[in-house]
């Protein structure tokens, strides 16, 4: 087997991995030991694989590992900052906006993406980012709820 | 499922990318987003050729219309006040309309169009504005109109060239024209069952002065719908001449049955999408129906 090497940024810390030319960015992923990232319906349309890219949401299961040559990749066991649990990880926890939790790992990077960009989103800006997020235990309302509550709490502590 | 590729490359250039076309022999696959190519799955491919950073992503506002690099994200489109302002935002609607923000920001509008799927939603606006393709190859640049780039993709038949950019001329402006994109899918993320686009002009009368009209996911390639555009030329649009053409446009349809619908509802749908459209349209022209 080919390999190749890829040197990207994930959470902050510089990697180098040999990698094979034809590896998706989920699999790297896992086999380094982010298991945040799920590994869903490997198509694009769960949304648990759901990793940032230079700060945009992707499916890392519809990327190759070589695309991510460079870039600095946030996955959900980046999103807390020296130990303590990001807004939205504290509004999840208290809305009751996690159950089985397979989908709630994607689901924060998606809302931190949006929140990064749109510190206010409306809730229709809100079910728009989670949208390609599925759920089957929790639902979505709580979610909904919670990431809107991040947005407040952010502003809060301004 | 990638496992037998032995390379991956990422050119800088459209002739880099090119060379790298031709030395694979037919088992080099060009890649963009990603989003269709890792769906289809590896197969034979020995080769992926990554044209995203080959100098594809650009949206440039030129005398005549818009330049798209094809390479430019989804995304991408929906951020661009320039494409927002176009033709009554239809290319953002559309951009918008492509599953989920995750796979927006990774599909790009070239790899929408070169994928060769029937359902290509941003394919169905740019036949509205008459947009042209700007294909490299061993023969240099060549610019083709997009429904005949789109019938070569639906055939395979662009193996060894690389859809490089979109020309959209600049559409007809003021007040009285409309514009509208319509899709019905099963959510609001999924594949288009139909979709339409349409674009009007009405003259001082209320007469369509210029129309265009194109059907997405209802034939082998989205169409325009030339027989519905002649149709309304030189008349008072109202809602009787909105049946008339609907009715054609069903007509026009070839649709087949598969997983998301039947090809009898995908026909009866084409007549609801267009309806909708034209009455945006006329809304939008200041037309009273």
């Amino acid at each position: 087997m080919k390999t190749m090497e890829l040197r990207l940024t994930v959470n902050g810390n510089p990697q180098v991995w040999d990698i094979a030319p034809g590896d998706l960015l989920l699999d790297v992923l896992r086999r380094e030991g982010y298991f945040g990232v799920k590994r869903g319906c490997e198509t694009g349309e769960c949304g648990a694989c759901t990793v940032l890219v230079d700060g945009k949401a992707i499916n890392s299961c519809l990327m190759f590992a070589a695309q991510a040559e460079g870039r600095e990749v946030v996955t959900i066991e980046g999103i807390a900052q020296d130990g303590r649990l990001d807004p939205l990880q504290e509004a999840f926890l208290d809305h009751g906006a996690v159950q089985c939790g397979f989908c709630t790992g994607g689901m924060i990077v998606g809302a931190k993406a949006l929140l990064d960009r749109h510190p206010h989103p409306t809730e229709d800006q809100v079910r728009e980012a989670l949208s390609g997020h599925l759920c089957r235990c929790t639902g979505y309302k709580k979610p909904v709820e919670a990431v809107l509550a991040a947005a407040g709490r952010k502003e809060a502590a301004r | 499922m990638f496992d037998q590729v032995e390379a991956f490359c990422r050119p800088a250039s459209v002739p880099e990318a090119l060379r790298l076309l031709q030395r694979g022999k037919g088992q080099a696959r060009i890649v963009a987003g990603g989003t269709d190519v890792v769906i289809a799955g590896g197969g034979s491919i020995r080769v992926l050729i990554d044209i995203t950073r080959a100098g594809l992503n650009y949206i440039r506002r030129r005398p005549a219309g818009l330049a798209i690099g094809s390479t430019t994200t989804l995304s991408e489109l929906e951020d661009s006040d320039v494409v927002r302002k176009a033709a009554g935002g239809i290319l953002v609607r559309a951009a918008a309309a492509c599953g989920s923000v995750a796979n927006r920001n990774l599909a790009t509008v070239g790899g929408n169009l070169a994928n060769g799927s029937p359902a290509a939603d941003m394919a169905t606006p740019l036949l509205v504005l008459d947009a042209q393709t700007v294909v490299a190859g061993r023969f240099g640049r060549r610019r083709l109109p997009l429904a005949e780039y789109l019938a070569g993709a639906t055939e395979n038949r662009w193996g060894k060239s690389i859809l490089v950019e979109l020309i959209v001329p600049a559409p007809p402006g003021g007040k009285r024209c409309g514009w509208s994109f319509q899709k019905l899918g099963r959510t609001a993320a999924d594949i288009s069952i139909v979709n339409v686009a349409a674009g009007l002009q009405i003259d001082a009368k209320s007469r369509v002065k210029w129309a265009r009209l194109a059907l997405g996911a209802a034939a082998p390639t989205a169409i325009r719908v030339p027989s519905c555009e002649q149709r309304m030329v030189g008349r008072i649009l109202d809602a009787g001449l909105i049946a008339e053409v609907a009715e054609e446009v069903s007509r026009a349809a070839q649709p087949v049955s598969d997983v998301r619908a039947s090809a009898d509802y995908r026909r009866q749908m084409s007549l609801v999408l267009a309806a909708r459209a034209l009455k945006e349209c006329a809304a939008q022209a200041g037309v009273a129906i």
